[in-house]
């Protein structure tokens, strides 16, 4: 199964552009999608998930024309949304077999089968009978996926699942999401690069409406292999190195400002070379792109 | 810091268009208003002496912005939205915990935000006044509707009134939704303030509520009517709404519970609290229990198929259907506001119906009428909110994205939406019959017809529901912003009304979701022939709505677009062919209905507006006038035949007349006239004629005799008559001939002459068309009118005989004795013939009766009997004891003290309820079933007046005063007819049932003459002079004669009657005027009370007595009681312009013991005398061995009295 995304443009009324000619193809698997707030991420996943129209461009799942048919879209469709809530004072278990009947799972056995045994597997049954609006942020997470999951969908969205989660509640996601099938194309936008990093196999970089990078997230390391440099400053010394060096990202460490830059030699005798991880690739693809 | 607040909340507000558009909208709707009631568009005017601009009128326009249903409520959403949002605001956008942690007092936070919002809310209002202004301004005034400027008259009610009741609903808004932090609250106490108001309204349909409701009303309406019901037009026009008595009194408790509200709020709040809002149930957050970690993978899953066929979508539609309203019957709102409706329809009821304070039996059409006031009003506002919350739900949870990316098909959304507000309609009606039926049993009516409510309700009403609910979501869904969507479904249910009437469009297919001209239920008739029209319009709305939701629904907000152009694109796409067979569908119903309304309102039956109808009157009158010089003969015998087919909603009519030359000339024209042109088949005059005018269109015709009508001498007027109700019609109803209970009288049939009952009488409108004023009637000095009766231009006393005949389940009745009575063709024929000559004014009625027989034998002389019949609806049973007894009773009184009774017989006829009226034809008396047929009169009151009684006497009355005596067409007439029946009735009741029943029943008369001479639009006349005027000829009647019988005793005023029936009963031309009667009256009025006399027939004459103080002095066992009265006495002309008289009459004194039932009504009278009162204070005393408990001047309030309930006062208790 291969989502394939062509040339796909959308500028809001307002003269905002969200995407601007994206080019995507997404095999089976986790794929990540990640990008800062306000990257287009969300007007991406909305324009696959059918919620959203675009201006130019295709999107086809296999023979399946996304943008067209939408009623077929939404039938094989998983999706979580970045920002939802759920009708006031309904329980999990019956807001689980609410999407399980707009899901089209007439049978009422089957349905209560499948509701119960996604409630067990995101770790929601003891507390099925809770309204959810008392549900804790991560517990919200987890039962939006199982939403998602319901009715085998061939194609999962996932918008921003790990914002604000702490980190066990975190790893827990991270779990789940990695247990989603092998045959399912699954979509995970975040702009949290451990995401990424610990789920997918293949990644995409956004920013300001364009795919900045796209490909296999080892391969995103191999880019700057050998062209990080680190240099360990102080508060006084930022001013001037941010003139003088293409800095990319700088973070304190132990009282000392770190800065890293991107270079094929040592750009100075304080830098010292660094093992480029994802968050180097992440920063060098979006601070390139706004110069 | 306070400061600051306030500017920053005034300056954020008058940045954003809301303000401009609240304000904009109270000037364009205050002007529209103004434009409506003077007839800016139209250009129709009426009489009036009352200034529209005056303070009293300006108040109680500013006062329907706060109290009407319609306008009260959008002032209420407007002010909630000001009030409220500016709490609401701080927590929605959540900067509540950066403000609440700023430096700011709770003071200056809360007056700051409260003064700002307060004055916002009076800024925006205040548009109304400037829009009165300006409608007053343009109004046209060729009637003198508008008097002078005065900046005072909007400033001093707008002060009194709007500023204080903004303060309240304000304080009440502010203080809820700052402790609920939920709109709600705010829209739910607004239409609580609204029904409180309403149900202080009705409750003054008995005059004893009238202080309680004055307090009441939160708004002070019903306390500006207290204190201004009585303002003659004079002092209308002249008076500024004084801040005193029940004004003073409403405003200074609501203030006062503002204030109280206020205080409470202030002293509560804290901004901490302000972070926990007061919720019904404390919400816990959920520890997550921890469960022990699953096996499974998630390619174990059980596998559910997937459906996405059409029975998924019923399926699909049935759930999200039962989710909707499982979600709105489990709010607290929903039930809040079941409770209202309940309480609604309870508080209505008691005063439902009232006659002179007399209930009626709770039949289950009288609870149709009740529960449709919630259909009216209060279930719009449920749907029209609803329609918001359903549509809006998945936004406002945040759920619509997981929702709309489900495959479940947005039809299904949009149906299970509608159909959950339906069933929400459906859940109101059923707490409506609920109730109905607790009601009916709670009074012990125990004749339950669930058929007939089910049927209405669920059979009948829930059509337009459903009309009204398809256009709320419909609306919902199209303009996508909720509370535009709001605004503009309650324009178009209730603003295009007003703007319909303000240019004179009366054209129901224009009219949303109307019902047709139909029929109300009605015991005898059901729903009549009518009842199909309703389905038929209903099928016209419901084909408009299929089509408009058919556009509509794939424009539903399946996707994050907001504007137009994206989600029309969208919607583009989605149009499927199924949307398109929807649309061919709706519009074909829409037109094929529309097309047959079309063809039955406005070309099988005429419809015309009422420009067009006056046009057609001037036009009549400037064609034919002249046509009234010449003399012409009169009727002196009707023979008719008369064939009723109820249920083919006709009648035909064969008969003739013979018309005499009452004249000394002879006569050569002969004019025939017809009110119903259409319905002439033929007419032929028995001599050799030439038709000289034969206008179809008027239904007038002039024959030109070949040998001229010599005097003495008669000729034969042959007629046929048709009349059919074809299809229905924009217009009312016509309730003539109608299935079963079919009434018409003989204004069906040809008249003599030019008629000039037709002309326009509004000498405003006649100003228009340049036509002469007109007085209402000739002057009672204007022998040349008197000639003909007030009620018949073209017949003196007539010979009469009719065979009616109608279908065999009925009986058909016209006045006469029943001569033979046979069947053929399958139709029954009765023969009735009168013994004696009758005026000109007959009757026919068809309907299946029961009939009760009894006689009543003259106690005097028992070979005088008379037959008394009742012809009455089966389930109708009631009063016919107290209907007979009246009977009986009247005939006794009425043969003694005035004169035979010139009729064998007595009958009283039951009609529909479609006019409640009892109307008295020759020994032939149709009496409405809404009237004396249903009432229940408590027999355990004293007090309480027995309605079909005092009806069935008054009818009765009429047999002598109308039917014996009938005064000419002048001035004063209905004296002798009207005002006699009404002091007969007092009569005949007093005998039956005592003194106590005339106070509360003259207390009635006195506060309807009070209030009918305050709506007076041309001039007030002296009772000698009436005009028709019922206020007068009724209500004032029934003090003056219960007051004159006072004066010179019941026996000289009934020997004046005798006298004067003795002299002109059954005279021929020139008539009785009211002159002849006061004559007969002076007669037997002594010298004393000449002066007093005049005072009550010749001048317009009303008292403000009361007693000042009271004190008692015990001394070895005796009480000296000294009582200080005050009086005065005014002389109003004709506009009610009072002048000061001076007191010098005789007035009842009275001393009194406690009464031991009731301490507010007197006792036993211990002194009671007529003192001569004189000058404006008087000392009074008297010593007793009896203990006093109240004293009085004119205790049983025999005078006219603008304030009655002064009149007494209970003595102090310690001496």
């Amino acid at each position: 199964m291969l989502l394939k995304i062509q040339n796909l443009t959308k500028t809001y009324p307002n003269g905002k552009k969200a995407l601007s000619n994206v080019n995507l193809d997404i095999p089976n698997g986790i794929f990540g999608l990640l990008g800062p707030n306000g990257a287009g991420k969300s007007s991406l996943m909305r324009t696959i998930a059918a919620l959203q129209e675009s201006d130019e461009g295709t999107i086809f799942l296999d023979d399946l024309d996304v943008l067209k048919q939408k009623d077929e879209v939404r039938k094989i469709l998983g999706y979580l949304p970045q920002d939802f809530g759920f009708y006031p004072k309904v329980t999990a278990e019956d807001m689980l077999n609410h999407f399980a009947v707009l899901k089209g799972i007439s049978n009422k056995a089957e349905r209560k089968e499948v509701c119960e045994a996604l409630l067990q597997q995101t770790n929601l049954y003891e507390v099925r009978d809770k309204y959810i609006g008392d549900y804790s942020g991560g517990m919200r997470q987890r039962f939006g996926i199982a939403q998602a999951l319901l009715g085998n969908p061939k194609i999962v969205i996932v918008d921003e699942p790990t914002a604000g989660l702490d980190p066990q509640e975190r790893n827990r996601f991270h779990n789940l999401l990695s247990e989603i099938g092998e045959n399912v194309v699954v979509i995970l936008s975040t702009h949290i690069v451990d995401d990424v990093k610990n789920l997918c196999h293949e990644m995409a970089i956004m920013n300001f409406g364009e795919v900045l990078f796209h490909g296999k997230t080892n391969e995103a390391l191999n880019v700057l292999k050998g062209k990080v440099w680190q240099a360990q400053i102080t508060k006084e010394e930022v001013e001037d190195y941010r003139n003088r060096f293409k800095i990319i990202s700088s973070k304190v460490s132990a009282g000392k400002i770190c800065v890293n830059t991107v270079a094929d030699a040592q750009p100075d005798k304080t830098f010292t070379s660094e093992t480029p991880d994802l968050e180097d690739v992440y920063f060098y693809y979006i601070n390139n792109q706004q110069k | 810091m306070f400061k600051e607040i306030f500017l920053f909340e005034l300056k954020s507000w008058f940045k954003r268009p809301a303000i401009y558009l609240y304000f904009l909208l109270y000037l364009v709707g205050s002007f529209l208003l103004i434009c409506a009631a003077t007839g800016v568009f139209s250009g129709n005017t009426q009489d009036t002496n009352s200034f529209i601009n005056s303070a009293s009128s300006v108040a109680g326009i500013l006062n329907a912005f706060n109290s009407d249903f319609f306008l009260g409520l959008i002032t209420s959403i407007i002010c909630v939205s000001i009030m409220g949002s500016c709490v609401q605001k701080d927590y929605q956008y959540n900067i509540h915990s950066l403000f609440y942690s700023k430096p700011i007092t709770k003071r200056a936070y809360l007056l700051g935000r409260f003064s700002a919002s307060f004055f916002l809310s009076l800024f925006t209002l205040s548009a109304i006044v400037f829009g009165l202004i300006l409608g007053f301004a343009i109004s046209p005034n060729d009637n003198g509707q508008i008097g002078p400027f005065s900046i005072l008259n909007y400033l001093v009610p707008f002060l009194t009134f709007t500023v204080i009741n903004v303060f309240f609903i304000g304080v009440t808004f502010f203080s809820l939704v700052t402790y609920t932090r939920n709109l709600t609250t705010g829209y739910v106490s607004a239409l609580v303030f609204i029904v409180i108001s309403g149900i202080a309204s009705s409750m003054t349909s008995d005059i004893e509520n009238k202080t309680l409701s004055a307090i009441i009303d939160p708004f002070g309406n019903q306390a500006l009517s207290a204190l201004t019901e009585y303002w003659t037009p004079s002092e209308q026009n002249e008076r500024m709404v004084p801040l005193e008595s029940y004004v003073l009194l409403n405003r200074l408790v609501w203030l006062g519970i503002s204030l109280l509200i206020g205080f409470v709020t202030y002293r509560n709040f804290s901004f901490s609290q302000f972070l926990s809002p007061v919720g019904f149930k404390k919400k816990k957050a959920q520890e997550e229990v921890k469960s022990v970690k699953h096996i499974q993978f998630l390619f174990q899953l059980p596998k559910a198929k997937q459906y996405f066929n059409f029975e998924t979508s019923i399926q699909q539609l049935v759930f999200l259907t039962r989710f909707e309203i499982k979600k709105i019957v489990r709010s607290v709102f929903f039930f809040v506001v079941i409770g209202i409706a309940v309480l609604l329809m309870v508080v209505q009821h008691n005063f439902q119906d009232l006659f002179y304070g007399t209930e009626t039996y709770p039949v289950t059409y009288q609870m149709l009428d009740l529960g449709a006031i919630l259909s009216q009003f209060f279930l719009i506002i449920l749907i029209i909110f609803y329609s918001g919350i359903v549509v809006w739900r998945e936004r406002d949870n945040k759920c619509d994205e997981l929702v709309y990316s489900t495959p479940v098909q947005t039809w299904v959304l949009f149906t299970s939406k509608f159909l959950s507000l339906v069933g929400l309609v459906a859940a109101v009606y059923g707490a409506a019959i609920i109730t109905s039926i607790a009601l009916q049993t709670y009074e012990g009516y125990y004749n339950y017809e669930f058929g007939l409510y089910l049927y209405e309700y669920y059979g009948k009403r829930i059509f337009g529901a459903i009309v009204l609910c398809a256009m709320a979501a419909m609306v919902q869904v199209v303009v996508n912003n909720k509370f535009i969507g709001f605004t503009l479904t309650t324009l178009l249910t209730f603003g295009l009304q007003i703007v319909y009437n303000t240019m004179d469009v009366n054209n129901r297919m224009i009219i949303f979701n109307s019902s047709g001209s139909i029929l109300p239920y009605s015991d005898m008739n059901g729903y009549g022939h009518t009842l199909y029209v309703y389905y038929i319009y209903k099928a016209y709305w419901i084909g408009l709505m299929l089509a408009l939701v058919a556009f509509s629904m794939p424009m539903w907000p399946r996707l994050k677009e907001k504007n137009y152009k994206a989600r029309l694109k969208y919607a583009t796409k989605q149009f499927q062919r199924s949307y398109m067979y929807m649309i061919i569908l709706g519009l074909a119903m829409f037109l094929g209905f529309g097309s047959f309304i079309y063809y039955n309102t406005r070309i099988l039956n005429e419809h015309k507006t009422t420009k067009e109808q006056e046009k057609e009157q001037a036009d009549f009158e400037i064609k034919y006038k002249a046509c009234m010089k010449d003399m012409q003969p009169r009727i002196v015998s009707s023979s008719v035949e008369v064939d009723i087919f109820p249920n083919d909603l006709g009648a035909k009519v064969k008969g003739f007349y013979y018309l005499k030359n009452k004249h000394k000339e002879p006569l050569v024209k002969i004019y025939v006239g017809m009110y119903e042109p259409n319905d002439i088949k033929e007419i032929k005059l028995q001599t050799q004629n030439t038709k000289i005018i034969d206008d179809k269109d008027f239904g007038f015709y002039c024959y030109k005799l070949t040998k001229p009508l010599m005097p003495g001498d008669s000729v034969r007027l042959d007629f046929t008559l048709e009349h059919y109700t074809h299809g229905f019609s924009d217009d009312e109803t016509s309730t003539d001939i109608v299935e079963n209970g079919t009434f018409f009288n003989s204004s069906a049939l040809p008249y003599i002459g030019y008629n000039d009952n037709v002309e326009l009488a509004d000498n405003s409108t006649r100003k228009k068309y340049k036509l002469d004023p007109k007085p209402r009637m000739a002057s009672i000095d204007d022998t040349t009118a008197y000639g003909n009766t007030y009620i018949s231009k073209d017949a003196d006393w007539i010979r009469f005989e009719a065979t009616v005949s109608t279908i065999p389940s009925q009986i058909a009745i016209a006045p006469g004795y029943l001569e033979k009575e046979w069947e053929s063709n399958g139709r029954k024929y009765f023969k009735y013939k009168m013994d004696k000559p009758i005026l000109n004014f007959y009757s026919f009625l068809s309907a299946e009766y029961s009939v009760l027989k009894d006689k009543w034998v003259n106690p005097k002389d028992p070979s005088n009997v008379v037959n008394i019949e009742i012809y009455y609806h089966k389930d109708h049973p009631y009063n016919l004891d107290r209907m007979v007894n009246s009977t009986k009773r009247s005939l006794d009184y009425y043969t003694a003290q005035f004169s035979a009774y010139q009729h064998k017989q007595v009958r009283i006829i039951e009609f529909p309820r479609y006019s409640s009226f009892a109307q008295s034809f020759p020994n032939t008396i149709p009496y409405s079933e809404s009237i004396g047929f249903i009432a229940k009169v408590d027999a355990d009151d004293p007090e309480s007046i027995d309605f079909p009684f005092y009806v069935t006497a008054h009818e009765i009355g009429h047999q002598w005063w109308a039917h014996q005596i009938i005064g000419a067409e002048v001035q004063g007439s209905t004296l002798m007819s009207e005002t006699m029946s009404q002091y007969s009735a007092l009569m005949v009741m007093e005998h039956e049932y005592g003194k106590p029943s005339m106070k509360k029943f003259l207390k009635y008369e006195m506060d309807r003459y009070l209030i009918g001479r305050t709506q007076e639009n041309r001039k007030e006349v002296p009772l000698m002079l009436v005009e028709n005027q019922q206020y007068i000829h009724y209500n004032k009647g029934s003090m003056i004669m219960y007051l004159l019988k006072d004066y010179i005793g019941e026996d000289s005023l009934n020997m004046a009657m005798r006298r004067y029936l003795k002299d002109k009963a059954f005279q021929e031309p020139p008539y009785t005027t009211a002159k002849d009667f006061y004559g007969q009256i002076k007669r037997s009025t002594p010298d004393s009370l000449k002066e007093t006399l005049s005072d009550l027939f010749e001048r317009i004459v009303v008292f403000d007595n009361l007693v000042r103080s009271v004190t008692v002095k015990k001394t070895n066992n005796q009480y000296k009681v000294t009582m200080v009265v005050n009086t005065a006495k005014t002389k109003s002309d004709s506009l009610g312009k009072a002048k000061d008289a001076l007191v010098d009459d005789w007035m009842d004194i009275g001393v009194f013991a406690k009464n031991t039932k009731n301490k507010d009504q007197l006792g036993k009278e211990i002194v009671f005398k007529k003192y001569k009162i004189k000058g404006k204070e008087q000392k009074i005393e008297f010593t007793l061995t009896e203990e006093p408990y109240m004293v009085g001047i004119d205790p049983y309030n025999k005078l006219i009295d603008m304030d009655p309930d002064d009149n007494v006062k209970t003595c102090p208790k310690s001496y």
